[in-house]
């Protein structure tokens, strides 16, 4: 596993992150409330900085998929949009794609909260069919 | 350094630290300004951590309550299951108590003829003892042997008859016994029947004075389960004894059987006693509910009944109570009992 490998197996608390390099693709799905918010983003969230900053007219794709989450992991997404932001504000095509429950309103007004806080990134916010 | 998720925040701070202290702000109310400012940002920051921390602690002890919950749930359920585990095997004891109290009553009756037997066998094979020292010694006059003729007559009579009822009660019996401990499906014909139960349930009802009446539709054959049917009785008998009638007071055991249509015996079994409280009427077949908790009810000789009647013949069972007038228990189930009884 080399130091850029950012992808992460789902646990109970913690969310599956899949990150493909020579895609540019990145995707965060199921639960985020990891019991320590700040050691399990922190070296996502510092390496995929130094990736971005790295990146040139390059087109990035993220999907975030997450049916809950918590105080912290808001704030690292935050973290993560504005990061894809500035990614995009330096010329690169920056897509998120933001899938939500169709019946869950909470993930929904995140997702277009999230949409308002950016400003070059086209950010999609999807209503999902319901599983259950 | 280690990471925090405020880094942007901590960066921008810095930098505007950097510049209140470096830049020329033209007037001190600019300065002054800016200054309170950055100290308002402070502040807020520090909020946002604490309102993060507050948000994470809330959310861990919402789902530290959700797996206590699920636990507790869990735990119930085993809790239930225990329980059910336990009425099974209480259900199962009252079975094994009512076979106790069978062989309890067969003992008890069988035991008169016996011992009768016994006496009159030890009183002629004393009489025949002594007549012999007589005659060996030439004593034995005409009229000693007339009143061991007598005697001799009286015993044997009475050793035949308490015998050959022994050999009746055991016959009876033994049928039952069989049913009892079998679930085996045979043809049978009611009313005799309904005869040997009644007989082997009798020596209870005698002793306490009660009556009992059969009535049955001549050659009336039951394709089904006799030893269901034998449970049913016994416990129904031993119900009257015990609720319908007050000690000390004799009662009436009606037990009317006949063919209510083609395919369909109905049993109707009555007590003229105490009769069973309307508010009672619908919970007597529950398993637990009895008016005697503590005085020797379990509760379960109903429940018993309704399985049986229900389960195993397939039939239905209602009661019709005054309080005062007596019972009747009214039960109907096929006459050919369908293929396949519900396990019990
Ligand atoms: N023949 C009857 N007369 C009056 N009450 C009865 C009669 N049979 C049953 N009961 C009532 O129904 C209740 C439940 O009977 P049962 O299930 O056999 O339990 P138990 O005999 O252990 O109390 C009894 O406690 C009694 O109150
Ligand atoms: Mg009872």
């Amino acid at each position: 596993m080399n130091i850029h490998d950012i992808s992460r197996a789902p646990t109970d608390r913690s969310p599956e992150i899949q990150f493909d390099p020579d895609a540019c693709s990145l995707s965060i799905s199921g639960a985020s409330f990891p019991e320590d918010g700040a050691a399990f983003y922190g070296p996502v969230l510092s390496t995929l900085d130094e990736i971005l900053k790295a990146l040139d007219q390059r087109c990035v794709t993220v999907r975030i998929a997450l049916n809950y989450f918590n105080s912290s992991s808001a704030k690292a997404l935050m973290n993560l949009f504005l990061m894809l932001d500035d990614a995009a504000q330096a010329g690169n095509q920056v897509i998120v794609n933001w899938f939500h429950a169709a019946d869950d309103d909470t993930m929904k007004e995140f997702g277009e909260e999230f949409a308002e806080d950016v400003r070059f990134v086209r950010f999609n916010v999807i209503p999902t069919a319901v599983t259950s | 350094m280690t990471f925090t998720l405020f880094d942007n925040e901590e960066r921008m701070a810095g930098r505007a630290e950097a510049a209140l202290r470096d830049l020329d702000f033209g007037s001190d109310e600019a300065r002054a300004a800016y200054s309170e400012l950055l100290d308002a940002y402070r502040k807020s920051l520090r909020e946002q951590r604490r309102m993060m921390r507050l948000g994470d602690r809330l959310q861990e002890q919402l789902s530290t309550v959700n797996q206590e919950l699920v636990r507790r749930r869990a735990e119930a359920e085993r809790a239930l299951q225990q329980l059910r585990d336990a009425q099974d095997s209480l259900i199962q004891a009252e079975k094994l108590a009512s076979l106790g109290g069978l062989v309890a009553g067969i003992a008890h009756e069988i035991n008169t003829p016996i011992g009768i037997t016994v006496t009159a066998a030890s009183i002629l094979a004393d009489q025949v003892a002594g007549l012999r020292r007589q005659f060996q010694a030439g004593t034995l006059a005409r009229s000693d042997f007339e009143e061991f003729m007598t005697t001799a007559d009286e015993a044997s009579r009475l050793v035949l008859s308490n015998a050959n009822r022994a050999v009746m009660l055991i016959q009876s019996f033994k049928q039952v016994a069989v049913d009892q401990t079998t679930a085996d499906r045979r043809v049978f014909e009611l009313k005799p029947y309904l005869s040997e139960v009644l007989t082997s349930l009798s020596p209870r009802l005698r002793r306490a004075g009660h009556r009992v009446v059969v009535e049955c539709d001549e050659g009336l054959e039951v394709d089904g389960y006799p030893g269901a049917l034998f449970q049913v009785l016994t416990n129904l008998v031993m119900n009257a004894l015990q609720h319908a009638f007050e000690a000390g007071k004799t009662g009436t055991i009606r037990i009317r059987a006949r063919l209510f249509d083609a395919d369909t015996v109905e049993l109707r079994f009555t007590d003229d006693g105490n009769g069973i409280a309307a508010a009672d009427q619908g919970r007597i077949f529950d398993p637990f509910f009895t008016t005697k908790r503590g005085a020797g009810g379990s509760g379960l000789g109903l429940h018993i009944v309704f399985n049986l009647i229900v389960g195993t013949l397939n039939g239905s069972i209602a009661v019709q109570s005054q309080p005062g007038e007596g019972t009747t228990f009214i039960i109907g189930f096929p006459r050919v009992a369908p293929a396949r009884p519900v396990a019990v």
